[in-house]
């Protein structure tokens, strides 16, 4: 078998398309690294300017008093930039990069623009990323994921098409068969030699393309970013071996390579570059997504509802237990109910993405896409990961401020109202600060179920080479 | 009846016929949420009663484009949303999008028939082309065909129409089933000029498929072995169609962008500042209105009767776009006040003539930074894409079908127009120093009288000057290609 491999490795080293290839792959790979390196540096500028302002927002308002902590919250979210994200770019330009914390409502006002009723801060998450008005070109970027998906699966195909098409017109086959060599043997043997020799550039090019990222002092990757390289990597190699294993299948059963070739190009079209597309457009024309209007119409029954509830505490400037109760408790429902409509269109909208998501993977190269974005920590459920830290944290915030209220002897404890709150400065230090993390368990959770399919897709693809194999006359 | 022809005419009817049908329902999904925020704004605008109340309820819809399933270019990427108000002129960056999208789906690339016929048929006029010389050769019987007393050049031409008219084949079926499943849906009216449009990327489409055949019979014509063809083809293919359109445009985000644009905020804010000094100004020496409180006129100048008051603005640096206003809005101004009402008037006019020629000085300032910081670069990565045919290909059919850059901008100076004979409606009528500006009590604002939006397509010729240099270029190339190719066979040895 050994054997078998070694001289597809030569054959191939040797070959037009071995030479072709290293140069395709080694100019992608450079330019995703340059284009990376220098747009990078500006991301995370970018982030780390928006994080202390927003910091210092915090911390003014924790200096102030816990009332006002607790009535205008910490400031707006911002999602952390992936240093991996030269391997997937993920939709960044579509997806919103923040979480906003609302400024708190204002109820009524008098003539003289005094407020009356303020409520308190809630969170909404922002449509999309508003500052693209680009009138560019709409082309998918250099990445990773297009490099493997695209270029890749496609130098995979042209790698096998003749693998056994090619032997037997030119009569080797037959001659290789004739010596007592199973034929799974040289089945496995073949596969291992293009797969071999197709890494031999790839690696080559994955190198380059580390080594100028990371020895520049702009950008560090951590040792766990080193270990979803590494997955990325074996993710590309299962996903070479996919079309490797179609280009066997369709080789062993046609009698002419450039029949077989013909065969692959249109599966690979097909699969690769149309059925995406296609899919996501029938998809999303099952169910339209709510509009901006209806959203907004949802607003007032709610508001309407809980001013008939607690209106007759509402304008009372009795400062007793019952009616500083019932504000908080208008402030705190409004913020929650607010905040849960803006979830519940956040979900609805997820639900219809997660449902075109479904119906691409079909192709393998959306499975791909997603598995790389999934382990990059780019993409749509990267920004779901961020969204619900965003959650987990408003609840700890909240928490904090009903806590350290408590403390207080002075206050009534009454969250929300200037006259039941303390007043008291809190240290900004002790105040929980907001950390958006990515977790690789949590990652391979949501990515297990693709990455079944891709393992299962090659499985059953090689197990159809084999079978094709065996039974195939020569 | 060869297999790979079969195939050929299989697959691009397949993907041709199920691509147009979800195209189709996603344009008319497209147009029923432009009619219904069409309808919507229409009567949002006459529940007003007063004439200062039609900023930002005066809002013009970008209809779809019907020929966007055959190139989608910008028609969706695009805004379709946009305000028709004498405080700022209307760009394409200052539309938003209506109706029941979801921005999320916009991470699923979208799909039009000028891209299918841009990978598919380019990959079969490769693999028509690859043996034809080469495997000839091969075979012997191209010394065969050489004994004849038979020009070189005769040969070549043969072989080229053939190949042509099998291409044909399969880009004329599927054109034309997409074409009737096209018209046998209710909700596209087309009319002879789109006919002709579609003749346009039926053109286009077929020096395309040529150029990329004459690709292929060059590279046969100088390899020995069909392999090596095969594999140069398949290359080729990759580079010109996968590879470069996106590493051009990957390079040239490399390239920094210009910057120009603080300075022109900061002009364009200037403006709107002189321009409150000139209102605080004139309203300071008047001695009814002034001297005022904290917002001016917010509570409307001491006006008993005055319901509520009103700040229209937008501050975004990245498009460059600032202005403020205020106003207020009285239901029935009371007796006591009457006198101060012509005054009132007096400031409105003075002030909206001061808005108006304020914005046209801000729009001097604001076309050219806006041209510098956007157009300019999305120029140079079009132009970068015209060196592969693919990018040719689309920038030709994007302008048959009008929607590519210019065709989008067609509609945003008909809006601008629109906005124009709006205020010189205003000016006519003298609306801007009306009591119906600020006040419902003695008759309301009239909205029918207002002039109608309109826009029509840009006319077929427009379109055809705007593809034709493509076309050229494509001639051109195609004209080249055969020169080197007959040049290579006829010096070759058999």
């Amino acid at each position: 078998m050994w054997h078998i491999t070694k001289r597809e490795i030569y054959d191939n080293l040797n070959s037009l398309r071995f030479a072709l290839t290293t140069v395709l792959l080694l100019a992608l790979m450079g330019t995703n690294a340059v284009k990376h390196l220098r747009e990078h540096p500006k991301r995370v500028q970018r982030y780390q300017d928006a994080v202390t302002e927003s910091l210092n927002r915090l911390t003014t308002r924790a200096d102030d008093s816990l009332y006002k902590l607790a009535q205008y919250g910490p400031g707006n979210f911002y999602k952390k930039p992936s240093p991996l994200h030269f391997c997937a770019n993920g939709g960044e330009t579509i997806l919103p990069d923040t979480v906003e914390v609302n400024e708190p409502p204002v109820f009524a006002t008098d003539s003289d623009n005094n407020v009356l009723l303020k409520g308190i801060w809630s969170l909404s998450y922002p449509d999309a990323n508003l500052q693209n008005k680009d009138i560019g070109p709409n082309v998918s970027q250099v990445d990773w994921a297009f490099i493997i998906g695209y270029v890749l699966s496609l130098i995979a195909v042209l790698f096998t098409f003749d693998a056994f098409s090619g032997e037997r017109e030119r009569g080797t086959l037959r001659l290789m068969l004739a010596n007592s060599i199973p034929r799974h043997t040289v089945l496995i043997g073949k596969f291992l030699g293009a797969l071999l020799s197709i890494s031999i550039p790839f690696i080559l090019a994955v190198l380059v393309n580390l080594l100028l990222i990371s020895t520049a002092n702009t950008v560090h990757l951590t040792t766990e970013a080193w270990g979803r390289l590494g997955i990325i990597f074996f993710l590309a190699l299962l996903y070479t071996s996919l079309f490797l294993a179609l280009g066997l299948l369709v080789s062993t059963r046609v009698q002419r390579s450039a029949v077989s070739l013909m065969i692959l190009l249109l599966t690979w079209v097909t699969f690769v570059v149309f059925m995406p597309s296609t899919c996501a457009s029938i998809a999303s024309s099952f169910s339209p997504a709510m509009s901006f209007d209806e959203f907004w119409q949802q607003r007032n029954p709610i508001r309407e509802d809980l001013w008939d509830k607690y209106e007759q505490w509402l304008w009372s400037s009795k400062l007793d237990d019952t009616t500083l109760r019932a504000k908080s408790d208008f402030y705190t429902e409004n913020a929650k109910r607010e905040e849960r409509r803006h979830e519940e269109r956040l979900k609805y909208r997820t639900s219809q993405v997660h449902r075109a998501r479904a119906i691409t993977s079909l192709s393998p190269a959306t499975l791909l896409q997603h598995l790389i974005e999934a382990f990059a920590g780019t993409g749509f459920e990267r920004h779901l990961q961020f969204a619900g830290n965003v959650q987990r944290y408003a609840r700890q915030l909240r928490g904090f401020v009903a806590d350290t209220d408590r403390g207080d002897s002075e206050s009534l404890h009454v969250i929300g109202v200037r006259e039941g709150m303390s007043q008291k400065p809190v240290n900004s230090k002790a105040v929980p600060r907001f950390e958006d993390t990515l977790s690789l368990s949590k990652d391979f959770n949501t990515a297990a179920m693709e990455l079944l399919l891709l393992v299962l897709f090659v499985v059953v693809l090689l197990s159809g080479a084999y079978l094709a194999f065996v039974r195939v006359e020569v | 009846m060869t297999f790979r022809f079969a195939a050929a005419v299989f697959i691009t009817l397949l993907l041709v016929v199920a691509n147009t049908v979800v195209l189709l329902k996603d344009y008319e999904q497209r147009l029923s949420a432009y009619n219904t925020a069409t309808q919507e704004s229409h009567q949002e605008l006459r529940k007003q009663k007063v004439y200062s109340r039609y900023a930002m309820k005066l809002i013009v819809h970008r209809p779809p484009n019907p020929l966007s399933i055959f190139n989608l270019g910008l028609d969706k990427q695009v805004g379709n949303e946009i305000a028709v108000y004498h405080a700022f002129v209307p760009t394409v960056w200052d539309a938003v999008k209506h109706g029941a999208d979801n921005p999320f789906l916009n991470l699923f690339t979208s799909i039009d028939i000028a891209l299918i016929f841009q990978g598919v048929l380019s990959l079969l006029a490769l693999v028509f082309a690859y043996d034809a010389l080469a495997g000839e050769r091969e075979r012997g019987t191209l010394r065969l065909v050489l004994t004849h007393p038979i020009q070189r050049g005769y040969i070549l031409f043969a072989k080229y129409i053939s190949a042509m008219l099998c291409l044909l084949v399969p880009l004329l079926i599927s054109l034309l089933l997409s074409i009737i499943l096209l018209t046998t849906s209710t909700s596209i009216s087309w009319n002879a000029d789109d006919f002709l449009r579609i003749g346009g990327i039926i053109l286009i489409s077929l020096l395309y498929i040529s150029l990329f055949y004459l690709i292929g019979l060059c590279i046969s014509a100088m390899t020995r072995r069909t392999s090596t063809a095969l594999m140069l083809s398949m290359f080729a293919w990759g580079f010109l169609v996968l590879v470069y359109p996106n590493l051009i445009l990957t390079a040239v985000d490399i390239v920094p962008k210009p910057e120009t644009q603080t300075s022109a905020y900061n002009q364009i804010k200037q403006m709107w500042e002189e321009l409150d000094r000139e209102k605080k100004k004139f309203l300071r020496n008047d001695t009814i209105l002034g001297p005022l409180s904290r917002d001016g006129e917010s509570w409307g100048f001491r006006l008993k009767g005055g319901e509520y008051s009103f700040l229209r603005d937008a501050d975004k640096p990245s498009t460059l776009l600032y202005f403020y206003q205020s106003g207020f809005y009285a239901g029935k101004i009371k007796a006591e006040s009457e006198p101060h009402v012509p005054l009132v008037q007096s400031y409105y006019g003075f002030h909206n003539r001061e808005i108006v020629s304020t914005v046209n000085r801000t729009w001097l300032v604001r076309e050219p930074a806006l041209e510098a910081v956007y157009i300019q670069p999305a120029n140079l990565g079009r132009m970068l894409l015209k060196f592969s045919p693919v990018g040719l290909y689309d920038a030709a059919t994007e302008a048959w079908a009008g929607t590519d850059v210019e065709g989008i901008q067609d509609f945003f100076s008909a809006v601008r127009r629109y906005r124009r004979a709006v205020i010189d409606y205003f000016y006519d009528k003298k609306i801007f120093e009306s009591r119906q500006w600020f006040a419902a009590d003695e008759g309301t604002a009239d909205w029918d009288a207002l002039p109608r939006f309109s826009f029509q397509r840009s006319d077929i010729s427009i379109n055809a000057k705007r593809a034709f240099p493509d076309l050229f270029l494509l001639l051109m190339i195609n004209v080249v290609l055969f020169v080197i190719i007959f040049l290579i066979f006829i010096r070759s040895e058999v």
